[in-house]
Order: C-alpha cells, then sequence, then structure tokens
C-alpha cells in the first residue's frame, strides 16, 4: 500500500521522541485497553508496516477514532493520525471491507435513497425492531444517533424553488453543502444562505458530491478517490475563476482542503487551487469580520450557550472561529467545552463493538454541558454527527453556529430550524 | 490586532503571557504541540553545578554573581531575579498548586537546594518543589519506604531504593499490585494520576500502604497521586496512611509538570489569553523599519497570519524544537532563523564523553540577546525592533549541565515580558 505522500507522512515517525504526551491526552486510550494509545498504534507499529510488508502488524489502530488530538499535542510534528488512517486502509486491503463499513461510507448514496420517500425510509429505519436487526446483522449500535431523512425535501428542492428571490451581486460566493445538509438538514444551508446573502454575497451552489470522507475513515480509498476527483471537475473551475467555496460541514471542507489530497495523492495544481480556494463557514466569516466587512446589525439573544469546537477544527488548525464570531452577539453567555472529543468520530461510535466507547470518551462533553445548568436549552457545535452525538448525550436539542448567527441577524428562528421571511 | 504573541506553550512562554496579562495586554500563545513541561520533574531548579563546579552548590542564589557574563541570568540584576522566584511561588499558591524552596526557609536570597530522590534513586538538586515532593527532602532523618506498582513502566522502587541507600540514605521497596490502580491492563502515570482523583481508588490504596509503613518511616510514592484533585487527593492518602507522602517524578509524561502546566493554562484562560497548540509557525513577514508585521501557522489549507505588536519567542532549545539541524551540521532557529551562537561544525557540538562532566558545546549555544531581551546581531543591534526572547532559546547556558533550565525560564519569561510592557511596541 505504498503511496507518494508517505514521503511527506511516513518519515514524520522518526521524529517521535515516545515522550507519550499523545497517549496521555488521547481520548480513547483514557477509556479502553482496546486502543493502547497513538503512539503504540502510530509511529511505533509504523516501523513493522513499511517497505511493503504484506500485513499490519497491530489491528488496534482500527480502534483510533481520528480526532487527532495526537497531532495537535505532538511536539515533533509527528503526523500519526495520518500514519493511522493509512494503516486502516491496509487493513480494509488485507481483509477486506465489512458490509457495514461499505454502507456507512456510503452517506451520499443513503441519502438519496432514503429522501425518495423520506417519511417511509425514517420509519424502516428507526422503528426499535429494524434497528436491533440492523445490529444484529449489520453491527450498527442500536442505540447510536442516526440521523433522520428531511421530510420537507433537500437543500437544493429549496434552493431551486426560490431562484427568482436569489440574491444577485457582484461578491459571490460559492457554497458547498455536503451530503448531511443535503438529505438530512436542509435548515442548516438555508441559515448559511440567509447569512451569505445578508451580508451582500450572491450564492452559487454547484453540482456536488460526497466528499469521501466517510470511505476515507473506513478504508475505501479507492471509491473516495472517484468522489474526489468528481469534486475536482466540479468544482475546480470556481476554485481556478478565484471563487471562495465555502462549506458548513467542518469535516467536508477538511476533506477538501487536506484530507482527500494528501491520502489520495492529489497533488496536481488543479487540487492545490481547491485546497487554496475551500473555507469552513466561519472561517470565511472571520476573514470577512477582520476586514471589516461582517455585518453586526444583531438582535440580542439572551442564553447560555455550551459550545463545543469539533474535532475538525483541530485538524483545521485554524482556532476557534465560531467562539470568536458568536462572541460578537450581544446577551450570549458562551461557554467553551474543552472536552477532546464528543465520541462519535464521524460513523466510529455507530459501530456496535466501539458505541460504548463513543459514550465514555463523549461523557467528558456530555457531563460540561450539564455542568453549566438548568437554564442551558441547547447547545451548539459546527459538525453535524457531533450535533446528533450532543443530543444524544445530553438530551438537549443542537445547533449549527451559523443558525445561531441566522437567528442573531432575525432572520432564522432556532426552536423551528426555519427561516423567518422579511 | 493583538498586543503580544508568544510562540512557544513552555514554562517561560506561560510565565510571560502571564505577566503580560497581568498588565493589561492582550496576548495569545500559540505553540506547535506541547511540550517541555510534560517531560519536566515539575520542580524549580535554579542552579546546583556551575561551570566548573566541584559538586552541588548550596546556595544558588549566592553563585549568580560568578556565572561567565553571557550566561542568562546575568543579563538581569540579583534582585529582578529573587522577585521573579519570588512571585513565582506566590502564584502557584494562588492556584492552589503552592512551591516552596526549602524547609525553614523564608528568605530566598539564603535558601538551599533541596536534594530529592530522582527516579533513578539518585540525589537531585532543586531549589522550588511543589508540595508533594518536600516530604522526600534527602535532608530529612527518617527513613524512606519507596512504594512502586508491579507493571507501571520505568518506576523500580528497589532500584531507587538501593541506590539512594549506596550514597546513605536509609530506603527500602516494595510493590504493591497494579490492580489498586486501575482495572486497565495497562495504564501510563497520567491514567493512574487521574484514577487517584477517586476518593475511593485512593481509600484501598491507603489501607495497603498503611499496612506497609513502619513506624517512623516516610512513604515515597511515583508521582501520581492525583491529577485535576491533586491538593486534595495527597492530603487524604497522607491523612489516612498516618505517615509523610512524597511523590517521586517519573519519566515522561510527567504528571506534575502535567499539574503545573494546566494549572497556568487555566489560569491565563481565566486572564483572557487562549493557548493554543497545533499551531506551527511557518513564515513571518517584517517592514522595512525593522518590525515584525505578522507570523503565519500552518493550517490545512492557507496559513494563519497572526498579528501583534510584539513577538516573544520561547520555543525552546533543541529538546523543545527551538533550533533544529541538519546532517551536514548547520543549526537555525526555526520561526525567524535568528543569528545562533551554536557551532555550526558537527564535529564541535559533542565532546568525546555523552556525560562529560563539562556538558556539551551544541546545548551552550543558542538566541544572543541584549539585556532587554531582545535578539541581536553579532554586532549587537536588535534584529527586530518588537521581537523578544526567553527561556531555553536562550544563549550562554548549559541548563540540563547546570539544572537550571526551569530556573531561566521563569526568570527570563517574566524578564521579557516586563522589557515588552514598558517598551514603545506597546505603548
Amino acid at each position: 500500500m505504498f503511496t507518494e505522500s508517505w514521503l511527506s507522512v511516513g518519515p514524520t515517525l522518526d521524529e517521535c521522541i515516545k515522550c507519550n504526551i499523545c497517549t496521555s491526552y488521547c481520548p480513547v486510550a483514557a477509556v479502553t485497553d482496546l486502543f493502547p494509545g497513538p503512539k503504540y498504534a502510530g509511529p511505533q507499529a509504523q516501523r513493522f508496516r513499511e517497505n511493503g510488508q504484506p500485513h499490519s502488524p497491530d489491528h488496534s489502530v482500527d480502534y483510533c477514532s481520528g480526532c487527532r488530538v495526537c497531532n495537535e499535542v505532538c511536539p515533533s510534528g509527528v503526523k500519526i493520525a495520518e500514519l493511522n488512517a493509512r494503516a486502516r486502509a491496509q487493513i480494509a486491503a488485507d481483509q477486506g471491507i465489512p458490509l457495514r463499513n461499505r454502507v456507512l461510507g456510503r452517506n451520499e448514496l443513503l441519502g438519496k435513497v432514503g429522501s425518495i420517500a423520506p417519511s417511509l425510509a425514517n420509519f424502516s429505519l428507526h422503528n426499535p425492531v429494524s434497528r436491533v436487526v440492523a445490529e444484529k446483522v449489520m453491527g450498527i449500535a442500536r442505540e447510536a444517533p442516526l440521523p433522520r431523512w428531511s421530510t420537507d425535501g433537500t437543500f437544493v428542492d429549496w434552493w431551486n424553488s426560490r431562484e427568482d428571490q436569489r440574491l444577485q451581486s457582484d461578491k459571490k460566493v460559492v457554497y458547498f453543502h455536503g451530503c448531511a445538509t443535503m438529505y438530512y438538514e436542509p435548515f442548516i444551508g438555508r441559515a448559511a444562505v440567509a447569512v451569505f446573502e445578508h451580508n451582500g454575497y450572491e450564492v452559487i451552489v454547484p453540482p456536488q458530491n460526497c466528499c469521501g470522507l466517510p470511505m476515507l475513515s473506513n478504508g475505501e480509498f479507492k471509491a473516495a478517490e472517484k468522489l474526489y476527483d468528481n469534486n475536482l471537475r466540479k468544482l475546480g473551475p470556481y476554485a481556478g475563476d478565484g471563487f471562495d467555496i465555502v462549506g458548513t460541514s467542518t469535516s467536508c471542507t477538511l476533506t477538501l482542503k487536506e484530507e482527500a489530497p494528501e491520502l489520495l495523492d492529489r497533488h496536481g495544481e488543479d487540487a492545490l487551487a481547491l485546497k487554496m480556494a475551500v473555507w469552513d463557514i466561519f472561517e470565511w466569516l472571520r476573514e470577512l469580520h477582520e476586514a471589516g466587512e461582517l455585518r453586526t446589525d444583531f438582535e440580542r439573544i439572551d442564553m447560555v450557550l455550551p459550545y463545543h469546537a469539533p474535532c475538525q477544527y483541530r485538524a483545521h488548525r485554524v482556532g476557534k472561529p465560531a467562539m470568536e464570531i458568536l462572541s460578537l452577539i450581544p446577551g450570549i453567555d458562551l461557554r467553551e467545552s474543552e472536552a477532546r472529543c464528543c465520541g462519535i468520530a464521524g460513523t466510529y461510535g455507530y459501530k456496535v463493538e466501539k458505541y460504548q466507547i463513543s459514550m465514555e470518551v463523549g461523557e467528558e462533553l456530555f457531563s460540561f454541558v450539564r455542568e453549566q445548568g438548568d437554564e442551558v436549552e441547547i447547545t451548539a457545535c459546527d459538525s453535524e454527527t457531533c450535533r446528533w452525538q450532543l443530543e444524544h448525550g445530553t438530551d438537549l436539542p443542537s445547533r449549527h453556529p451559523i443558525e445561531i448567527l441566522a437567528a442573531a441577524y432575525g432572520l432564522y428562528d432556532l426552536e423551528s430550524r426555519t427561516l423567518i421571511a422579511r | 490586532m493583538i498586543d503580544l504573541l508568544v510562540i512557544g506553550a513552555g514554562l517561560s512562554g506561560l510565565m510571560a503571557a502571564y505577566h503580560a496579562a497581568k498588565a493589561s495586554l492582550s496576548v495569545r500563545v500559540i505553540a506547535k504541540g506541547l511540550g517541555a513541561l510534560h517531560w519536566d520533574a515539575g520542580t524549580i531548579d535554579v542552579l546546583a553545578y556551575p561551570p566548573d563546579s566541584a559538586g552541588v552548590v548550596n546556595r544558588p542564589l549566592d553563585q549568580l554573581a560568578a556565572l561567565p557574563p553571557t550566561h542568562p541570568y546575568r543579563l538581569l540584576d540579583e534582585a529582578d531575579i529573587h522577585a521573579a522566584l519570588e512571585r513565582f511561588a506566590a502564584l502557584t499558591a494562588e492556584l492552589g498548586l503552592p512551591y516552596r524552596p526549602a524547609a525553614g526557609a523564608d528568605d530566598f536570597v539564603v535558601s538551599e537546594n533541596i536534594l530529592l530522590p530522582s527516579p533513578l534513586g539518585a540525589a537531585r538538586p532543586v531549589f522550588l518543589a511543589p508540595a508533594s515532593q518536600h516530604a522526600g527532602d534527602l535532608g530529612r532523618p527518617e527513613p524512606m519506604l519507596i512504594v512502586g506498582f508491579e507493571g507501571l513502566r520505568d518506576f523500580y522502587p528497589a532500584l531507587i531504593a538501593e541506590n539512594l541507600g549506596k550514597l546513605g540514605y536509609a530506603a527500602r521497596a516494595a510493590f504493591l499490585p497494579f490492580a489498586l490502580l486501575s482495572e486497565r491492563r495497562d495504564a501510563n502515570t497520567v491514567h493512574l494520576a487521574h484514577a487517584l482523583d477517586d476518593p475511593a481508588r485512593r481509600r484501598n490504596l491507603a489501607v495497603e500502604l498503611k499496612r506497609l509503613a513502619g513506624p517512623g518511616e516516610r512513604v515515597g510514592l511515583p508521582a501520581i497521586v492525583g491529577l485535576d484533585e491533586h491538593p486534595a487527593a495527597l492530603a487524604d492518602l497522607e491523612q489516612q496512611v498516618g505517615a509523610p507522602i512524597f511523590e517521586i517524578p517519573t519519566l515522561p509524561p510527567s504528571v506534575p509538570g502535567i499539574r503545573l502546566y494546566q494549572a497556568l493554562r487555566r489560569h491565563l484562560l481565566q486572564l483572557g489569553v487562549r493557548v493554543e497548540a497545533g499551531m506551527e509557525a511557518v513564515g513571518f513577514s517584517s517592514d522595512g523599519g525593522g518590525n515584525i508585521q505578522w507570523v503565519e501557522t500552518a493550517t490545512s489549507a492557507r496559513p494563519l497570519k497572526h498579528r501583534a505588536r510584539a513577538y516573544l519567542l520561547a520555543t525552546g532549545g533543541i529538546l523543545g524544537g527551538g533550533f533544529d539541524s541538519d546532517h551536514t551540521g548547520r543549526v537555525w532557529e526555526v520561526v525567524f532563523d535568528l543569528p545562533l551562537t551554536v557551532p555550526q561544525q558537527r564535529s564541535q557540538w559533542f565532546r568525546p564523553l555523552f556525560l562529560h562532566p563539562d556538558g556539551q558545546p551544541v546545548n551552550r549555544g543558542g538566541v544572543r540577546v541584549n539585556r532587554r531581551f531582545q535578539p541581536v546581531h553579532p554586532s549587537g543591534e536588535p534584529v527586530y525592533a518588537n521581537l523578544w526572547a526567553a527561556g531555553g532559546v536562550l544563549a550562554g547556558s548549559d541548563p540540563i549541565r547546570e539544572r537550571s533550565l526551569t530556573g531561566i525560564d521563569v526568570v527570563t519569561g517574566m524578564a521579557a515580558a516586563k522589557q515588552i510592557v514598558s517598551s514603545q511596541a506597546i505603548t
């Protein structure tokens, strides 16, 4: 499984000085013996995987959730999470990919199929009998917080329905909605469009595919290549023309920027142009604010708001831009979570053998939310699967910060998750 | 734009950030990763083996004037050094993690180094120790019982006791089962310290320790007595066992250093200072007037620019990552490529012995600064008007050899911040 990008990732293992800071901060190693820690599964086991070794020596790497705390705390710049992602792909190549992981990797297909008859799909998936069957047959944990298909159309259905109401402007931005906004949470996209247009930007929504992350994290690199290359073809021209491509899903934007090109060896000029054009929405809004161009005509929102920055922000390495922007809104008492991870880690916590681990990892976050007191009515997090996990672990509704921002502009109702007509 | 960007989240950077934030500056700390303090014994070592010394010096603060003129301590008035150490001790008391000099010494100036047991059973001279290490003072008469846990790596009580015995200190060893601390098959010192935050586990441990400890003995444990609840855990355990308990810092990850890091980081957050790890400085820009305009850190795509009025380089020495080198022997400072005093030929880095009594020349090199802690050219001119440096990156000391690593961090971190606060870059 030797690829060109070993050249950028592989040698970093020689920087490991075995200080064990990664293992001390790893949220998974803190709760289970099944994962011995990033140092062991990463740079140490890596020495036995190199030079064409046919088999991975250490299958415990499958229990790495990919949260990247290790990368963040490593003082030596070892790309531990990337080493682990490649090792998982090697296991997948050795042993084949279980049906369950193939299904979980096909986010876009699931979205499309379910959206044909969403009520039926929701009933079929979310009744207790089918969840038990899904657990027994597929290994998808019966308690895991799976999403529900949108019953009032996909995001693009809505987008097409308001063709004549779209703002036209010289300032334009390309929106990458991702699968979750497309099929499960179209209201996130509506809130994003409202915020873009409120700030005077015309929104362009080109055809696009799943970013490929679910496949990458399940070791299905070949299938992910196809998705990434499709996106490169569809979005590349916009990147080439100098448009910003802004996404509301922190994991999709991370995949387009770094994960996919790095794991799939896409280092051409077009891939580099796409990487440089993609922004996470709050990263982009912070840039707008620093240029003095973000509108701050906020209505007061009186609430205590626990905010959890998802692990993908750690990988973006841009700080916590949503914290910075939400703190501009009068009345919001922002409480910053320092929990390492919510536990769900994409599709990790859906898997029956990992569900319990994911809940124990998430306990750090759930107890933080509980400690903020009874006045807390909602929580906030940028990533969809993390929000679903947060709701599962706290029984409180969770919102994307873009919904909070749209509400502060008076454009969005946080409870019903609908736009307010103006 | 913020007032001060600190690059490096080790002790010198954190102390500088603290001092600057207390003076009402807006401060951010960025770091490539976490470091230094996580490997550290968590003590403040001011000076134990100055150059040419035959053995341990008793009163380090008496010896400062005899150091070479290029030594970082010599850039400061002695009164400022005393004040910085006293300020550090007061701060740690405020944070609930009190550091003190040798017992009975109210006056830092005449205070003596304390000898504490190392995890190999050597005598380790330190100046300020956290409360949990004081009962290990080798100057005390009580015999020691060193207790380890079967399966805990890198902590072998028999080795410690035997080596202490060879040095003339009364010590014996005992092992307890790992299962007393954790149901895990394997767990490192941080996991175990976290486990001992739980009062029920401490009760189980206390029962066994009480059974083992002879009359008049003090009990030495690996440094795992609590993480978030450490002060309460220590007091609780001592009370239940009925004997003085001391911690012996372990090999990394070192819990006493991590406690200090966490306490400082939490306090900084209360002061409005964020410590952002995972942000590696990869570029900077300076204007024609010799001012740094911004520092860039790597992200998943475009570098992120950090703009500040003043910049403090606190990236550490060779161990901390402040310098890098290649196979030809070239050594460079990683953020601003500042002039270094490190020998540029590999053959001059090391003496023939690994543990040479005079230390290694490569460890003595670093960034030369003026008395205002601004990096300078060989001519003595500041390299940039709004750049300062502190801690392990500084030239002129061999902190490992001298045992002055954390002392230099505290003292120069505070001193550099003081200079920044009163500089033209800020006012």
